[in-house]
Formats: structure tokens, sequence, C-alpha cells
């Protein structure tokens, strides 16, 4: 292990790797058996070496289990942030990085000669021209930089006015607090309070899943596409087989899922002529195509077509265009009508109607009306009856719900006590 | 425009901070603050490279390092970032924060810069509908006071309506404010002061505040929040197997990746899952569970087993099953 490195050049593989020890943890050595075992000692090594206090070990019979132990209730900040800021660099890098920040931090313009002179004079470090020059192109890419021209001459400036005005309001602050643990990108708004020496000690946010961030890559991808309105090529990884396969697509929104984190994009597929969703995390890599001349045709189609639609999936195991699934619930009220609040809260539009006393019906139509079954499940003990267009919904309902049955062992006698 | 950049790596942070210090440090001075901020190993990585001059940006007096930056050096916003920002202006939760004039200087600063997204590009479809009035001028006001509050560890007068609808009208010391995904709701972990001087936790939905006031008191005493949420915690984690079919170990992996849990794999296709959980999340724990069906199966504890078994009876005597 000589040649370790904590730091790395390449998010993906490591991407991977996080996100097995950390959404499974269960997996020994022995386990991770597409990979070689001293790929998985360095991976392990730098998960360590990065998120330490996080890491727990487990000793099983066969090695030990890493897993990360993460309670997103007791955090005011996401530690999967540090994977993030892993990315290695040269030694010329970092010096550049400092040294023509610092030489610029007074608003002056100068020419990539005079900074290359300046950093020889001011600082006593020397540098040749065509490196300077192209650390200062870089970073008028990044926006650390602004460059114009005056004549011939290029010249390169910074302008600090946005960090100084954000550093000296407080609200601004503490938003930033709040969307580093609650919205989209939430690493970005980390690495700003970082950068004007602030954190979070306000705000926690339940229903967090931290694992999520290590698509934001993609999704950076995916909004650049569809910003620019862009068909996108991208290489997917199936979750359970593991294929590898490439879909192309107009992407045209982010859906996400606020019970799982999930994230999913959702695009037209010309060939197959349908809008598809492809869930964020089976997405290796997303590259931008050519401009889609119907995209806005499609945002449209889309929009009539989420009425429609329950969750992600836009045709139902027996490709009926539509089904409708009605469930009727027993409600005692007025003491239970905290479950009507819940049809109508959690119900994304289904019609709830008032059938007779204490009970209730819900109705909806949907693509897939299988992706509604464990929304209905969790009405389970007070489902008067279940019926749906689309029958193998139906009789997957009852087939589960008799499994339970027998699985916890209700109706049978045991000891003689009726369960 | 990189997301994975070596600017926001963890290393540059840490010496940005060594740079701007005021006074000239020892090599010990500079581990120190290396292990304080750098990952476990980055202590190999750096000094080796601080001492042979490769990251020639220290001057090097006797054994005290000196900075060659100015202590006042700040880093300019990246396009990323500045992308990230003009698309935060859109959310309608930002007006919690940002008064009128705010926006607009803020907006003026971005005036050129695209959003990284905009709101219509994402569609919560699983989100709840009741969620928080953010742009009532009564709540932002509420908000802003609890926030301010707690920042400065000052006790409030709360007026609250609770969901049973008690009235309830005390004294509390914000602790943090909790935000749900799902729900698009804030909630105040708040503080009260029971017998003997402890502290007990309670949660309290913002939109519910009646009125609110800041208070002359302070609150003073050091409270491990954690560990009062910790202690909240029944003292026997819900006890699962998961049988892995229909992809429900991953699917229940995610789904309760937000709780802290232990897995591990007991048989050919049955992992066990302990999750650790607050008492006043069982019933949602219990419906969480339930959507999964027959593809995960609670061993214990014994009060949640039974929950889910009283359950399935109410549901037996509804609907028995077919013959």
């Amino acid at each position: 292990m000589s040649n370790f490195q904590e730091l790395i050049k390449n998010f993906s593989k490591t991407r991977e790797y996080v996100r097995d020890f950390f959404v499974y943890g269960f997996k020994t050595r022995n386990e991770f058996m597409d990979k070689s075992p001293r790929t998985y000692d360095n991976e392990r090594r730098r998960l360590e070496s990065w998120l330490g206090p996080f890491v727990q070990k487990d000793y099983v019979s066969g090695g030990f289990n890493i897993s990360l132990a993460i309670d997103s209730n007791l955090l005011d900040f996401n530690p999967l942030f540090r994977v993030w800021k892993t990315k290695s660099f040269t030694d010329n890098d970092i010096v550049l990085h400092f040294l023509i920040l610092d030489l610029l931090q007074d608003g002056r313009s100068l020419t990539a000669e005079e900074i290359t002179d300046c950093l020889l004079t001011e600082y006593e470090a020397f540098f040749d021209i065509q490196t300077v020059r192209r650390k200062c192109n870089a970073y008028q890419k990044e926006g650390l930089l602004n460059k114009e021209k005056k004549g011939k001459t290029v010249l390169f400036f910074l302008d600090n006015t946005l960090a100084r005005w954000l550093k000296s309001n407080e609200t601004v602050m503490d938003a930033l607090a709040f969307y580093q643990m609650a919205g989209c990108f939430g690493v970005i708004g980390n690495e700003i309070l970082e950068q004007l020496e602030q954190s979070n000690r306000s705000f926690r946010v339940k229903h967090s899943f931290f694992v999520h961030t290590l698509e934001d890559e993609i999704l950076l991808a995916l909004f650049d596409a569809m910003n620019r309105r862009f068909t996108v090529e991208l290489e997917i990884k199936s979750s359970k087989k593991g294929l590898v396969n490439t879909a192309n697509c107009t992407p045209l929104q982010i859906f996400v899922s606020s019970r799982s984190g999930r994230r999913f994009l959702c695009g037209y597929v010309s060939k197959s002529k349908r809008f598809t969703c492809f869930r964020l995390d089976t997405i290796k890599h997303a590259v931008s195509l050519e401009p889609s001349p119907e995209y806005e045709d499609l945002q449209n189609k889309l929009e009539r077509n989420r009425r429609q639609l329950w969750g992600v999936s836009f045709q139902g195991t027996e490709r009926h265009h539509l089904d409708v699934l009605t469930m009727t619930l027993q409600v005692e009220e007025p003491g239970e009508l905290y479950i009507v609040d819940r049809l109508k809260r959690e119900g994304r539009g289904g019609d709830v109607t008032r059938i007779a006393e204490n009970t209730w019906q819900y109705r909806r139509e949907a693509f897939d009306c299988n992706e509604m079954l464990p929304w209905i499940r969790t009405f389970t003990g007070r489902i008067l009856s279940l019926e749906c267009t689309a029958k193998s919904v139906e009789q997957r309902f009852y087939h589960d719900l008799q499994t339970m049955y027998q699985m916890y062992q209700i109706g049978e006698h045991t000891n003689g006590t009726v369960f | 425009m990189e997301l994975f950049s070596e600017i926001y790596s963890c290393y540059y942070q840490v010496l940005r901070h060594l740079l701007t210090c005021q006074s000239a440090l020892t090599i010990d001075e500079i581990r120190s603050q290396i292990c304080k901020e750098g990952f476990e190993e980055s202590l190999l990585a750096i000094i080796p490279k601080l001492e042979n001059g490769s990251w020639n940006l220290f001057e090097k007096n006797h054994n005290l390092y000196l900075s060659k930056i100015n202590s006042g050096f700040l880093t300019p916003l990246s396009s990323l970032q500045k992308a990230y920002l003009k698309a935060l202006l859109s959310d309608p939760r930002m007006s919690l924060f940002l008064d009128q004039e705010q926006f607009e200087s803020l907006g003026d600063m971005l005036n050129s810069v695209e959003p990284l997204w905009r709101q219509e590009q994402i569609y919560y479809y699983d989100r709840f509908t009741d969620g928080d009035p953010y742009t009532d001028e009564t709540y932002r006001n509420h908000f802003r006071t609890l926030l301010s509050a707690q920042k400065h560890r000052q006790y409030v007068d709360l007026d609250y309506n609770s969901p049973s609808g008690t009235r309830v009208h005390h004294y509390y010391a914000p602790a943090r404010l909790e935000y749900s995904v799902k729900n698009d709701k804030f909630r105040l972990l708040a503080l009260k002061q029971v017998k003997n001087g402890r502290m007990r936790l309670e949660i309290l939905n913002i939109a519910r505040i009646q009125k609110v006031c800041l208070t002359d008191k302070y609150f003073t005493s050091q409270i491990d929040l954690n560990a009062l949420i910790q202690d909240s915690y029944y003292k026997e984690p819900l006890q699962l197997h998961i049988i892995n079919k229909r992809n429900a170990l991953e699917r229940a992996m995610l789904h309760f990746a937000n709780y802290k849990k232990n897995t591990r794999k007991i048989g050919e296709n049955t992992y066990e899952c302990l999750i650790y959980y607050n008492q006043a999340m069982e019933t949602e724990l219990l419906i969480e569970v339930l959507s999964f069906g027959p593809m995960l199966k609670v061993i214990g504890n014994d009060r949640f087993l039974a929950s889910l078994k009283n359950r399935l009876k109410k549901q037996m005597g509804m609907m028995p099953p077919k013959p």
C-alpha cells in the first residue's frame, strides 16, 4: 500500500463504494465480488480516512463489516459532503491558486505576463508564463477570475463583491445553512458556508437522505442539458443485475421522492415514443448530444400526462392505457377524520368521497396502479374493499395480505388464543 | 462548471486557514490544525509538502512558518456557486430569510448568471399537499423570531395550538428548526424546563404557533441536544427480517437510510436489520413497514410487533381471507 493516496482523480468508482458501504453496510471484503481485494482495501482505507467518525466496524464470521453509521436526526451537516472534497491536484495547482488569488485581492487588473512577474517579485515563486496563463484561463472559466480585453491585451482581475456581501448578511448565511441540509445540491451551499467561515447550527432535516448527494454530478450534467434543451445519452447500470446499457432521451424533469430521497430523470425516449424515468443512482454517465427541436411540446405533453401518474411509471403491467383503483375505508367519525385528511393530503389528487356513515371511498386513475400498493398498504386495518381495473394489482394486494396473515399467524389458533 | 474540483477540496480549505493566520506558526501548530480540519491521513500528505517547499506558500524563519498570503484573503465565488445562489432566489422558502432589499441586491449581483436549475424542473411526486404557508406574513415573522431566539439562546414566550386542539402557553428555548421534506413543514425542536431544573425536548409545528415573543431570559446551561434525542429512542430497536424479493433489500435500505440502523446477512436471501427510532415516530415507522407488505417481517420489539399484529387483526376482521 505504499502508493496509497488519500485524494482521488475520479469520483465515479468511489461513488459506488461509498454508496455500497452506506446503503448496505453489511458486505464483508469477500462480498465485493466484482472488485479486486487490493482495490477494496484502498477504497476502504480512503473511506475510513474521509469519514472516520462515522465508520462502524462489526466483526462477523468471515471478516468484518464496514458500514457508515449516520443518523441524520443528530447531524447539522451531511458527512458525505466530505467525499466531494477529495479531488487530487498538483503542487502547481495549489500554489498558483493561493498566490494568484492573493495577488489580485485588491481588484487590480493584470496580464498573465504581469502576474508571472509579480509572483516572482512579490512571492519569490517562479513559474513560466504558459503555466500562469493556463491557470488564469481555467479560473476565468470556473468564474473565480474575470477577463477583459483592452486592445490586444488580455487582463485578469478578481471581483469579491458578492463574497463580501454574503459574508456581511447574516440572514443569507442562515438561508445557506438551511439549504445545504434541505435543498438540491446541498454540497454547494455547504462549500460556500465553509468558504465564508460559517456553519449550520440552527437547522435539522427530518427525512433527509444523505446518500443521494453522490448523484449530484450526474444531476448537474442533466440540468445542463435541460437548460440548453439538449438530448442526452445515458450510460445506465442496472441495480438488479449490474448490466450496463445506454439510452438516449430528451431530459425533461427531475422527479424526487420525498419518502425515500430517490431521484429520477424523466425523459422522452424517441425510439419507443414513451416517457421513461431513469433512477439517478443507476446513471453512470450523462452526455449532452444535440438540441431537441420539440422540447416545449414534450414538456407540455409531460405536464398533461403527470395527472395520471402516481409515481414514476408510465405503463402498468397489463398494458392498459389507464387503470382505476378504488379503495373503501372504514373511518370512525369524527375521531378518525384525520384518515380522511391523509387521503386528501397524500392521495395525489384522487377523489375522496363519503359514501356512508363511517365509510369513505378513495378513487384514482393511474397509468400504473401497481405503484399505489405501498401507499394503499399503509391503511391496513381499515380497508373494507379494494378494486382495480388492473386485476393483477388487485390480486397482488390480496395475495400479499394473505401472506402477511400467515407470516404473523393471524387467524390461526395458537395456544388456544385466537389472534 | 465542475462539482468535483480541487478548488473545493478539503486540503485547500485547511491551507487557507493556515495561510490566513495572523501570526507565524510552528510545525506542531500546523499539524494540530491539519488534524482538526483534514482527513485522518492528511497529515502524511501535507506536512512533507510544506517542509520540502513543494508548496512554496510560507516563508520559513528558523522553526516558524510565516504565510506569504494576506490574512484578509477571501476566495471569490465560482460560477457554479453563483448559479446555485441564483437558483435559490426562486425558492419559495427563501422569503423566510431575505427581505425585499436583500432579494434585490442579490438579484442585481447575479443579474448575468443563469440559475443552475429552475423550480419547475423538479417535481416532488409524493410530497404532502398541505405544506407550510411560506408567504404568509405571520408565519414568516414567527419563523424569524424563532430563528433569532435559537441563535442567541433566548427563551421565547409561545402560544401554541396542538394537533389535538389543546392550547399550550409556555416558555421554550428553541434548540433547532427542523424541516421535513415529506411534509414540507418546519417544526421547532424546543426545550422546556420541567421539574428539578431538567429540560425536556418537545416538537412543535411552526404553522400551529399562534403567538411568539422573545423574552429577556437567556438559556445559559449546556444541554446535549443529541443526548436528549437519543434518550427518546425506544429502548429496543425495531428488528426486521428482509426477504430479498422484488428488489426489497435495496428499497428497504434506501427507504430507512434516514434512521440509525444495522444490517447483516442471516440467510441465503434474508437479511436482518435493526432500526433505532424515537417513540414519537412509531406510528410513522409502522406505516412505512406496512407499505413493504410481506417483504419485511417484523421480529421485534414486542410493542412494535403487537401494533402490527393488531392492524392485521383489524384488517382480517373487515375483509376475511378468501377461501
